[in-house]
């Protein structure tokens, strides 16, 4: 009897189709994240042909002129962007899956360490500008060599729970998740 | 490529750098985390530079606060250049706190500084973790438009990152730039401190584990860092002296873990900032009160070349 469980089994088995297993389940999530980071780079070099480059200058005023210009710039063409127009609701699960192993693997000392310099319950919101008066989380180099790698101009950044991509030189918000990041502890 | 840094790490155990004086902590620093041989100069006195020719530069970090500390140390940087005449400052970062308005890159860099600067001294600045990374293309901080950049004094060349976001490109940049270099000084320079003893902050693990393979790799010699509100040297780690300064206009009483394994020396009871000199074989440094009290000094001893330090101690191969 047993063995012809284990004939039938063997029968089966040989006779099934090959199981379809996908060797990275986020491969085709990261092709199209790309995609939508590429769209968005065209978009801003439209932006920037109107907003010329700023070059190295001793008047600061010049620096942020063209940084506001730019945030502005961006945010009209932007204006109907919703959380996760780039970075992706199926990319979504694989950032809070890289963060909450990041943050398992992280002593109560290096969390706290992360975000003691900002408030909790700040208020951020996409084609707003990254709150110049809070200084910017450090992002942890382990963290970002998990992460996909964007054009110098855009970064990840962190913020209470949220996780940003920030346009570094527009000082802008350009896309977000909420509650990404595990509970800060007390 | 490993048997460089291996033989690199070797000859520093035998004949590296070592503490020809280590002199510290007036009679103000009574936080002062270790204490050691009295100072070699007298209170309100900056030592002369030793050697003709050498690298002299000022070090300060977390300075952009406009305060009335900031333009002290601003002032005593200015007296300290009469007596040890440095080229250039280097910035550890948070260069302006808080809003960034054109005026605030006034009353927060270019007025405490104003004396400095009208003498051409020049500045090279670190992005600190308050900085808006468009400050590189401020000219007067010398970024070149760039994060993360690297320039040449004399026999030494400094490598200036962005410790904020140490990316995979910039971790690439580095070990090229590093590779690269024969200068005989290699220093680096940055916000975050790879090693610290500061109870808000301490130490850098992440940070470290990605920078100092490099460093130890390509034989950086010195590396300063701020972003703790204090002074304090750093025991010599993996054969690589670390400073951090990050009390040149914010301070953090007391922040000093006092009997840690990191220290060498500590001052977390006033503002300072720190001088350096490269010369042919040695670096001089010297600390300074915003008071223009001696705070810390000593100097260190070039390394031998690790080809020449592998042929003179065949052990160490």
């Amino acid at each position: 009897m047993r063995m012809l469980l284990v004939l039938g089994f063997t029968l089966f088995s040989v006779g099934a189709a090959p199981q379809q297993e996908s060797v990275n389940p986020f491969a085709q999530s990261m092709v199209d994240y790309k995609k939508r980071v590429d769209e968005y780079m065209k978009l801003r070099d439209e932006i920037t042909k109107k907003i010329p480059e700023v070059k190295e200058t001793g008047d600061p005023g010049k620096i942020h002129a063209r940084e506001t210009a730019l945030g502005a710039g961006i945010a009209k063409a932007r204006a109907n962007a919703k959380p996760g127009d780039i970075l992706g609701a199926d990319m979504a699960v694989h950032f809070k899956r890289i963060l909450a192993e990041d943050w398992k693997s992280r002593t109560p000392a290096d969390r706290k360490a992360l975000f003691n310099e900002l408030p909790r319950g700040v208020k951020i919101g996409i084609n707003q500008p990254y709150p110049t008066t809070l200084p910017l989380v450090s992002v942890p180099p382990k963290l970002l060599a998990m992460l996909p790698m964007l054009p110098e101009t855009l970064e990840y950044r962190l913020i209470d729970r949220y996780f940003l991509l920030r346009d570094r030189d527009a000082n802008l918000v350009i896309d977000m998740l909420s509650d990404v990041w595990p509970q800060r502890d007390k | 490529m490993r048997l460089p840094h291996l033989l690199f790490a070797a000859a520093l155990s035998i004949s590296g750098f070592t503490w020809v004086a280590a002199t510290p902590l007036g009679q103000s620093t009574s936080r002062a985390v270790q204490r050691a041989a009295p100072p070699q100069a007298p209170a309100s006195q900056v030592m002369p530079p030793r050697e003709k020719d050498s690298v002299r530069f000022a070090i300060i970090g977390d300075t952009g606060t406009g305060t009335s500390s900031q333009y002290e140390v601003g002032t005593q940087l200015t007296k300290a250049r009469q007596t040890f005449p440095f080229e250039f400052v280097i910035m550890l970062g948070d260069n302006i706190y808080g809003s960034e308005r054109p005026q605030d890159f006034v009353n927060k860099f270019e007025k405490p500084y104003q004396a400095l600067l009208d003498a051409k001294v020049l500045f090279y600045a670190a992005l600190g973790n308050h900085d808006d990374p468009t400050q590189r293309f401020y000219k007067p901080f010398n970024m070149n438009g760039e994060r993360y950049y690297t320039f040449s004094k004399g026999s030494a060349r400094f490598f200036v990152l962005d410790s904020n976001y140490m990316d995979q490109a910039q971790i690439k940049w580095l070990e090229e730039q590093l590779s690269r270099s024969n200068d005989r000084w290699k220093i680096a320079y940055f916000h975050h401190p790879l090693y610290s003893s500061g109870e808000k902050h301490g130490s850098e693990v992440d940070l470290r584990t990605q920078v100092e393979p490099l460093f130890m790799k390509y034989g950086v010699d010195v590396v300063f860092a701020g972003h703790e509100h204090f002074y304090e040297r750093i025991k010599p780690q993996n054969g690589i002296y670390y400073f951090i300064e990050g009390g040149s206009a914010k301070l953090r009483k007391g922040d000093i873990r006092r009997g840690g394994p990191l220290t060498a020396s500590g001052y977390d009871t006033d503002f300072s900032f720190m001088l350096a000199e490269l010369g042919k074989d040695t670096m001089q440094f010297q600390v300074l009160s915003r008071g223009g009290k001696p705070v810390d000094s000593g100097t260190l001893r070039l390394a031998e070349e690790p080809a020449k330090a592998a042929e003179s101690n065949p052990a160490s191969r």
